[in-house]
């Protein structure tokens, strides 16, 4: 009879890398990086370290290899200690070690990533409730964390399952308004309708986020592609600093990733009354897509 | 007449899908070219001077030389203006 085994799955490598790199320690954080001093309200990321000051003075350091540290007041709200965490620092330690974060929530189906992307305020997290509603589990919220290192499809790792909802976008989305995301920062945590998905899964496309008259999903050609690669918010200049590319290089990179990402303009009107018109649109398309 | 030819110190490009994506150098403005201006700027090559230009290109549509001149020069003056183009006697 053949002796039973019982393997343990092993994580994907980046997951595993994300993981290892992200453990938080509390300690002294450094005032300046590669001689560079970082005051209150500022970050700087050089080389392999990155390092913020918060304007009511939280500071976190990472350098490669070393991990987290946390150096807060103690009457400092671990509300924004996590806010901090979970958004700019997990950006900057994805950039450092080779993985692209972009600004976007993400919902899945059929087993690929559909990512939706715009600037702050844009409805990224709103829309990805009102697809949830739809039936689309979430695969994370507000920063999408990408391997873009294979040949093949571009690979999503799994990020927060709580939505960040402003109370608009409670109220648009029907959501249940959890607790208040930070103690200045008006936003509730809601919970998914349609749960969330904890794995590793590729990328079906990068939907962004626009005004329009009525519902409408266009594709955006490969050099626009590229330029909105290049546009998106902190976390491509994150990307950028961290990779310490040429010009010329960095066309490159983005060329690659843009050769392997679909993305489509999603264009629908403001008006509340038409939400649920617009998040069914969209689910449709999604479903479509994925087949 | 002078030579006309994409300037590769200027200059990045990739082609994805049907489209060629040029950046430039200097400036990390991009350039989306399908159609006329993609067939304009791979017949850029140095070896061909603005009449060289438009007959091959005039051959490649099938239409008068004439009648593609003005949409030619306009392209070449848009590159120029943006440093990609090198002109030399």
């Amino acid at each position: 009879m053949p002796q039973a085994a019982l393997a343990l799955a092993e994580p994907h490598p980046a997951v595993a890398l994300m993981a290892r790199e992200t453990r938080v320690r509390r300690g002294a954080a450094p005032r300046a990086i590669a001689g560079h001093e970082v005051g209150r309200d500022q970050f700087l990321l050089a080389g392999d370290a990155y390092l913020m000051r918060s304007a009511d003075g939280i500071a976190i350091h990472y350098r490669r290899g070393e991990g987290v540290t946390v150096d807060a007041p103690d009457d400092a709200d671990p509300r924004d200690l996590d806010l901090w965490l979970h958004g700019s620092v997990h950006a900057a330690v994805a950039a450092i070690n080779g993985l692209l974060p972009i600004h976007a929530s993400a919902v899945v189906s059929n087993g690929r990533v559909h990512a939706v992307s715009g600037p702050a305020g844009a409805g990224k997290s709103t829309l990805a409730a009102g697809l949830g509603n739809a039936g689309l589990p979430l695969f994370c919220d507000d920063t999408l964390i990408l391997d873009v290192s294979g040949e093949g499809p571009v690979e999503c790792l799994p990020g927060h399952k709580r939505l960040k909802l402003w109370p608009e976008g409670v109220a648009l989305a029907g959501a249940a308004a959890g607790q208040l995301v930070a103690r200045d920062y008006p936003k509730h945590f809601a919970e998914p309708a349609a749960g969330s998905v904890e794995a590793v899964l590729p990328l079906a496309e990068i939907v962004f986020l626009e005004p329009g008259e009525r519902p409408e999903l266009c594709p955006i050609a490969a050099g626009e592609r590229i330029a909105r690669l290049q546009d998106d918010h902190y976390t491509a200049k994150l990307f950028a600093q961290a990779g310490g590319l040429s010009r010329r290089e960095r066309f490159a990179q983005l060329a690659r990733i843009a050769a392997r990402v679909p993305m489509r303009r999603f264009a629908r009107p403001f008006d509340p009354a038409r939400f649920g018109e617009g998040c069914r649109f969209v689910a449709t398309a999604i479903r479509g897509a994925a087949r | 007449m002078s030579v006309l030819a994409r300037d590769p110190a200027r200059y990045v490009e990739t082609r994805i899908d049907d489209e060629t994506v040029v950046m430039s150098l200097d400036s990390g403005d991009f350039f989306s070219l399908t159609g006329t201006a993609q067939a304009i700027w791979r017949l850029l090559d140095g070896t061909r001077d603005r009449a060289a230009l438009l007959a091959a290109l005039a051959a490649e549509y099938g239409e008068p030389e004439t009648e593609i001149a003005v949409e030619v020069d306009a392209f070449l003056a848009q590159l120029d203006a943006a440093g990609l183009l090198r002109a030399t006697p």
